[in-house]
């Protein structure tokens, strides 16, 4: 594995008396995609969330190119571009000004052709582009947040379930968009339901299961992790 | 700090609830500003014409009375406290209390208080004038700006996205809160500018008015701050702000009036009214001598002159009509110094009120507060006293009753400037 940016280290979580995540561990290397997946309530969202500092494990560290989240977290969300769940930027103001502003969040700028250009990688049609959002479609909405994690240009990209609610072409489209961004050398670290979408994109995969990771999935070189393999694997886990 | 202020700002414009809010007050404090300044114009025509109409009437009852005692009862005199350059933004006692008053040379007691026999001098909080907007209606729009500020994030799953963004991480909240409460202020301070500006208010008394709503914004943002920061749904967050805004803006100042009310008792105006006027008409009855032998040991240097030789004469008419004010004197303290007391006591429980004190504050920088009505009724009992000193010589001898010595009647002059 290349330079390792990710890194899970024995990760406990707790929720009141209940252990959500126990004893995870993994590493991402540079320009990798790592895919965790796992049924509802795994703790797959919570292995995520504790990368930025948004849940703090009882036991347990998360680090992030060697900076621990817990001690250096302003460096780290510098680091990290992150792209929730149900993606809901603000549906008052257009594609265009959503970017600006999120992006001046970050103390980045970024000119017009810039911006133009983010949203060209997604193909977002150019006529919508000053529209609000509350007149996109969900696919159209998650693919101004896909240009945003991409102008942000940050070394690490934390995906919540990023296809969820896509359509097979929109999917097909963010996958491209995903294997280009690796091939760059953002390291993504997914959370997803989306076994075979996982398969065509991510050199690792991590497989949880109440919160324990039962099963990590690595492709060959050039090759495809197997789709069946890991169904195999979650059905055995889900019927147990 | 500054940009991402700029940067919040600009986006906070774009959001609808913003420029409602805006709206909103900004009408508001137009409303509140125009009825504050038409009643204070009102007030200020009231006062010039009934000037006018005293001169006039004064100079046509004084040119056919026979004597002075005639010349003292048949004219009046108008007294009266000019409002402040700011009085407009906060109306205060003038709303409740008397501000003017027509008095002749009779027991000055019982004229002061027939304007005010409700004795509704700690009446809380008046009509809807710019103070009442700032201290009791400001902190509704703070809260209806910032209760849903966080958790509208999270039930729109983009509070982890704008955190995790934010340079500020959950900072950017409070900017926002900042930027939000910015608009809000400005939405009522350029009315009020506009307002100071026309109404000829000193540039430093418009900016310390503006520090005080500013810091009233202020303290209900901190509030808003430390009840949204606990994770809270936002129908939950404003159930408890608006409990607080209750509690602070109403619950605090009524059960304080109420209980600085039991324990500093006052008589009311009624009260002494009357006693005044029994002590006047039981004079009437009484021997000649009950009124004078006590009236000449306030004023020993007319003994010469007191002997009373008809069945009525004005000295003796006059001399018990101040025999009555001295029966009602102390009443009278008692109820000024309760109202001193009472509005002593209010002060202490403002400190538990952040708006009943910001309502305080304004009516004192607009000199519309509890001291100034009663410096000005002690400005027209001094110039009643004025009335007595002019006129009783003449009652009693030593000085003739001539047009010469009429034309130094005494004419009322506001003890209180407008800029004082």
């Amino acid at each position: 594995m290349s330079e390792t940016v990710l890194v899970a280290e024995e990760l406990c979580v707790d929720r009141g008396d209940r252990r959500v995540l126990e004893n995870v561990s993994f590493s991402v290397g540079r320009g990798d995609v790592f895919a965790l997946l796992g049924g509802n309530g795994a703790g797959k969202s919570t292995a995520l969330l504790t990368f930025l500092g948004f849940i703090h494990p009882s036991y347990g560290e998360a680090y992030v190119n060697g900076l621990s989240v817990k001690d250096r977290i302003r460096e780290v969300r510098e680091q990290t571009a992150y792209l929730p769940e149900a993606t809901s930027l603000y549906t008052h103001l257009s594609a265009r000004e959503n970017l600006q502003y999120f992006l001046s969040l970050t103390g980045v700028t970024r000119s017009a052709q810039e911006i133009d250009q983010g949203l060209d990688d997604v193909s977002l049609a150019a006529d919508v582009r000053d529209r609000r959002l509350s007149t996109y479609s969900k696919g159209m909405r998650q693919k101004v947040a896909i240009a945003l994690a991409i102008l942000r240009r940050t070394p690490v990209l934390l995906l919540d379930e990023p296809t969820s609610g896509l359509d097979p072409v929109a999917i097909d489209e963010f996958n491209s968009i995903l294997g280009g961004l690796s091939q760059g050398g953002t390291t993504v670290f997914m959370v997803t339901h989306d076994v075979y979408g996982a398969c065509q994109v991510a050199q690792r995969i991590g497989l949880l299961q109440h919160g324990r990771m039962v099963g990590l999935f690595e492709a060959g070189d050039g090759g495809q992790i197997s789709a069946e393999a890991v169904h195999k694997t979650f059905a055995e886990q889900q019927s147990r | 700090m500054l940009s991402d202020l700029g940067r919040e700002l600009r986006f906070a414009w774009r959001e609808p609830v913003v420029r409602w809010t805006t709206l909103i007050a900004f009408g508001f404090t137009v409303f509140a500003l125009t009825a504050g300044l038409l009643e204070v114009r009102n007030q200020e025509r009231e006062i010039a014409g009934l000037a006018a109409a005293t001169v006039e009437d004064q100079k046509l009852v004084l040119d056919g009375q026979p004597d002075p005692g005639s010349a003292a009862y048949y004219t009046f005199h108008l007294t009266y406290d000019p409002p402040s350059a700011l009085a407009f933004a906060a109306l205060g006692s003038r709303d409740e209390l008397s501000w003017k008053h027509r008095l002749r040379m009779l027991a000055v007691e019982g004229q002061i208080y027939e304007t005010d026999t409700d004795n509704s001098e700690l009446s809380l909080i008046g009509q809807l004038d710019f103070a009442y907007l700032v201290s009791i209606l400001l902190p509704l729009l703070v809260i209806g700006l910032l209760f849903d500020l966080e958790a509208r994030e999270r039930r729109e799953s983009r509070y982890e996205l704008v955190c995790a963004t934010s340079a500020h991480g959950r900072g950017i909240f409070l900017v926002r809160a900042l930027a939000r409460c910015l608009i809000l202020a400005a939405a009522i301070a350029l009315p009020f500018l506009g307002f100071a500006l026309y109404g000829g208010v000193s540039i430093g008394d418009s900016l310390l008015v503006l520090a005080l709503a500013s810091g009233h914004i202020l303290f209900w943002l901190l509030v808003c701050r430390l009840v949204t920061v606990r994770n809270l749904e936002g129908a939950t967050a404003a159930l408890i702000l608006l409990s607080l805004w209750f509690l602070l803006s109403v619950v605090v100042p009524v059960v304080g009036k109420t209980g600085v009310e039991r324990m500093v008792a006052v008589p009311d105006g009624g009260h002494i009214l009357l006693t005044q006027r029994e002590k006047v008409n039981d004079a009437w009855d009484l021997p000649k001598s009950a009124t004078m032998d006590p009236f000449l040991k306030t004023y020993p240097e007319l003994t010469d002159y007191a002997e009373i030789k008809r069945q009525f004469e004005w000295k003796w008419y006059y001399a018990f009509q101040e025999m009555g004010d001295q029966t009602a004197a102390p009443l009278s303290t008692d109820l000024y110094e309760g109202m001193r007391a009472r509005d002593g006591a209010m002060g202490w429980v403002a400190l538990l009120s952040p708006p009943l004190m910001t309502h305080r504050v304004l009516t004192q920088m607009a000199q519309t507060d509890v001291d100034r009505h009663l410096r000005y009724v002690q400005c027209a009992r001094d110039f009643h006293a004025r009335l007595r000193h002019f006129f009783y010589p003449m009652l009693f001898g030593p000085k003739p009753f001539s047009k010469e010595n009429m034309s130094e009647l005494p004419q009322f002059e506001p003890c209180i400037d407008r800029e004082s």
